[in-house]
């Protein structure tokens, strides 16, 4: 027998260990076998010191200095990691504002009626987000309502404003401050575009201004395409209200058909769930001897689909491929972003159908059955039949399902949060004043097989709420800290005396899941409304971010526009940006001159909470509270 | 004589010396075309990774005695004395694997070669870029590395510029000066030791 203790060092979950003991036994390669093959890793690359951007290239600088220090063009290594930066900032900001656009794509298609099976669900946000872009709400149906809200926020996606619209959310202060450092995003895709066009050969070669445009570019993001993304997500499909749920890879069942929807925009897990919910759908999986239809979410989709329905979550990133090795699902269905293209493959070991449904995101080993507007409902049943046709085709021999569901609460929008507090942020703000809580920290980010998976979050966490830091959570952070069991009441038990008695009165688990990586522009709004609350600007608040286990470009983008916004964020994995030490100067100091804020880098997550909680305690003590000396 | 000197802390493990490698020893001499060669060209220099995931160029040390001549029944490998490089005759080998057993290093691989009978799987080893040097050219694999860890000199000089380095990091006082090397790069060395020091916690 497989011996799952030799999986202590990949994972600290139980289910993942089982599970890669099965995925071992049933010889299927994972993300850590992969990551182990790739070692040892391009030090060019990890300092950020390879660059191949032109064809006169490609081209690297040697760190010790006795090599090339210039590429062929003549760009120096802050030219290069500043120029390699500021792409990856560019593609985090164009997937989340591309996933944006797709959403608001549909709200328009609503509105003219074109879209199967998509509704307003909250007429509410839909005025409320339709005031705040000026438009005029009274007397109008909510359809052309939607309809107006659809074109003014394409607006921002273009080029002919000085700002964005949604910016108006951030303090006077911060919005003043962006303006003098050009950092004001102007329009969503046009400061990506010109990220792209600032780093092409001889245009953009001041290393410092790089960087800058590489905040405007990620603000274009935070306050523009995911901030969109999640106020039309609410729009059409609702705003989170705290909901129980269950997680981990227990939540899928021997007994039914389980379909795993896997990707990031819940335009594909929404259809999907109203088909598995059909009598219809029910009666036919009965008829192949199933005792119902199982929906599980992963990664963000399923963290949309969690926050909004209560749908169960089966796991984050580095849980993908293994939650195919249960060998107990009939279906996975994708949408994009971190979908390993390994996974296809994975599945061919096992009698799941692996479904793309994007136009674009195709996948080696995949069907693809494209989701359209017009026709969403249509394509979601006829998925649903397909998963349910290939129940009878399942190996019971190979279903292996170890572990029992773990409780969580999860749900928590700013309206939520704000409902939970009486309808004012003044609560929070009271229990920060007496110290009952520090301050708040945003746990978010992915998993990477560079750092022990969960290990990072779960570590980190617990060390935030022992030191009464409240913790807001989204993407992968938060499916880790929900299966260590932090969002149930029990979790109180970890908090300190302060977190424990507020949370206890206010029936709040220490750990709020926020929703989804777009989502993570709710930490902003919450932000915002606590510095506008409070007349000071973001950057005075006691609050820090962190992704300890990041690894994607979305995450850079995200990063970039808490430090732009204010916030200290303290990444685990190291961006590559070593090669540098202007660059890394500037990210780790100087930006605290511009931005009031920096960021930091602490592989081990009990030294990163330390600094999380170091740097609370200081906001503290500069607004006059009382405040904790932390060495 | 000149040969190869490995300088494993200035590897940064880019795998760009087992590129150049295969390449050199391809019948095109080009990387694209060489991908298109039947028998694939393969590198001689093999990049393994340390603990801390930290690049080794591993190749043939052209050890004197060397345990593969030693052990090469056939005769098929052999010395040359003007380069100084343990060669292997292709004709002769009989592909028994001897050599690699014999092989403290684990450089020795099995595979066919362009040079080689059609066919007929070889032992395959470093040979000191041996063609190349007499066209006055340095070994590939030291031609693309960008960070010096591989060097084409008298080793005898290597590890003399090596003491100095040693004896001026243990001296104190105003001369002192720092090891050569690159803060940026210790600066990277030092966040992945981190990294796997939290891993194996």
């Amino acid at each position: 027998m497989i011996d799952p203790k030799k999986y202590e060092n990949r994972t600290i979950t139980e289910d993942g260990r089982l599970m890669l003991a099965k995925a071992e036994k049933d010889m299927i390669e994972t993300v850590w076998d992969r990551h182990e093959a790739q070692q040892p890793q391009c030090g060019f690359c990890e300092m950020g010191l390879s660059c191949r951007i032109c064809a006169m290239g490609p081209c690297r600088i040697d760190p010790f200095g006795e090599g090339p220090q210039r590429g062929v063009c003549g760009a120096d290594a802050d030219i290069i990691v500043a120029r390699n930066l500021g792409r990856m900032v560019a593609a985090g900001a164009a997937s989340h504002s591309d996933h944006g656009r797709d959403l608001v794509e549909i709200l328009g298609k609503v509105a003219s009626g074109e879209a199967q099976g998509y509704s307003i669900s909250s007429p509410e946000k839909l005025h409320a987000v339709a005031a705040e872009y000026g438009l005029e709400t009274e007397g109008k149906e909510d359809l052309a309502i939607a309809a107006e809200l659809a074109d003014a926020m394409m607006d921002d996606f273009g080029s002919k404003k000085s700002h964005l619209q949604l910016v108006s959310r951030a303090p006077q202060k911060r919005r003043d401050l962006w303006d003098r450092l050009r950092m004001m995003p102007r329009g969503i895709d046009r400061e990506t575009s010109e990220m792209m066009h600032r780093t092409h050969m001889g245009v953009d070669n001041g290393w410092d201004s790089l960087i800058v445009h590489a905040a405007r570019n990620a603000l274009s993001d935070g306050w523009g395409g995911s901030m969109i993304a999640t106020d039309v997500s609410d729009i059409l499909f609702g705003v989170p209200q705290p909901v129980p749920s269950t997680i981990n890879i227990g939540v899928l069942k021997e007994d039914q058909v389980n379909i795993v929807v896997h990707g990031h925009n819940p335009l594909v897990s929404e259809a999907v769930l109203q088909a598995v919910s059909s009598p219809e759908m029910v009666e036919l999986a009965t008829s192949k001897g199933a005792a119902g239809i199982n929906l599980a979410g992963l990664c963000c989709t399923g963290n949309e689909l969690l926050m909004r329905k209560g749908i169960p979550m089966a796991g984050n990133h580095l849980m993908t491929e293994l939650v195919l090795a249960t060998g107990a699902v009939e279906m996975m269905i994708v949408d994009y972003q971190c979908i390993m293209p390994a996974l296809g493959t994975i599945a061919q070991c096992y009698h799941t159908k692996m479904v793309s449904t994007s136009d674009k995101a195709h996948f080696p080993h995949m069907e693809h059955h494209e989701f359209h507007p017009e026709s969403a409902t249509d394509t979601a049943r006829e998925l649903v039949r397909l998963a349910i046709e290939a129940y009878p085709l399942r190996n019971p021999d190979k279903v292996y399902i170890p572990v029992e569901p773990v409780d969580l609460l999860a749900g928590f929008s700013i309206e939520a949060i704000l409902g939970a507090l009486g309808g004012t942020p003044q609560p929070l703000i009271d229990a920060i004043v007496a110290g009952k809580i520090r301050g708040a920290a945003g746990v978010v980010g992915c998993n990477n097989p560079k750092i022990k998976h969960d290990y990072g979050h779960v570590t980190m966490m617990r060390k935030l709420i022992e030191n009464d830091v409240l913790v807001v959570d989204t993407g992968c952070a938060s499916v880790a800290s929900a299966k260590a069991g932090f969002k149930t009441s029990k979790a109180l038990e970890w908090a300190g005396p302060g977190l424990k008695e507020v949370c206890g009165a206010l029936g709040i688990p220490p750990v709020l899941h926020v929703g989804s990586c777009v989502d993570n522009v709710r930490i902003l709004v919450l932000a915002a409304a606590l510095a506008n609350t409070l007349g000071v600007d973001m950057s005075d608040l006691p609050l820090a971010g962190a992704a300890p286990e990041w690894y994607s470009e979305k995450a850079v983008s995200i990063g970039v526009y808490f430090v732009a916004s204010g916030i200290f964020v303290v990444l685990g994995p190291t961006p590559p940006v070593t090669g540098s030490m202007n660059v890394v100067k500037l990210l780790t100091e100087g930006l605290d001159d511009l931005v009031g804020a920096t960021f930091a880098v602490e592989p081990d997550p009990e030294k990163a909470a330390l600094l999380m909680i170091k740097h609370i305690e200081g906001k503290r003590k500069a607004l006059g509270l009382e405040a904790r000396n932390i060495v | 004589m000149k040969n190869v000197v490995v300088h494993p802390e200035r590897c940064v493990g880019c795998m760009q010396c087992m590129i150049a490698c295969a390449t050199a020893h391809s019948h095109t001499k080009a990387t694209p075309a060489a991908l298109l060669e039947v028998p694939r060209p393969s590198p001689r220099v093999h990049v393994g990774a340390g603990i801390y995931n930290e690049g080794f160029p591993n190749r043939c040390r052209h050890c004197d005695p060397a345990p593969c001549l030693l052990a090469c029944l056939p005769g098929a490998i052999y010395r040359d004395p003007e380069t100084d490089t343990v060669l292997v005759n292709y004709d002769r080998c009989i592909n028994c694997a001897s050599c690699a057993m014999a092989c403290p290093y684990g450089v020795i691989r099995y595979t066919e070669d362009y040079k080689a009978p059609p066919g007929k799987v070889v032992s395959v080893k470093c040979d000191n870029c041996v063609e190349r040097q007499h066209e006055g050219k340095v070994p590939a694999c030291v031609e693309t590395c960008k960070t010096g860890a591989l060097t084409f000199e008298d080793p005898a000089i290597a590890a003399k510029r090596k003491t100095g380095e040693v004896a001026r990091s243990v001296s104190v006082g105003e001369e002192a000066r720092e090891v050569p090397g690159s803060p940026t790069f210790s600066l990277l060395n030092a966040l992945k030791r981190a990294q796997k020091i939290v891993n194996i916690r």
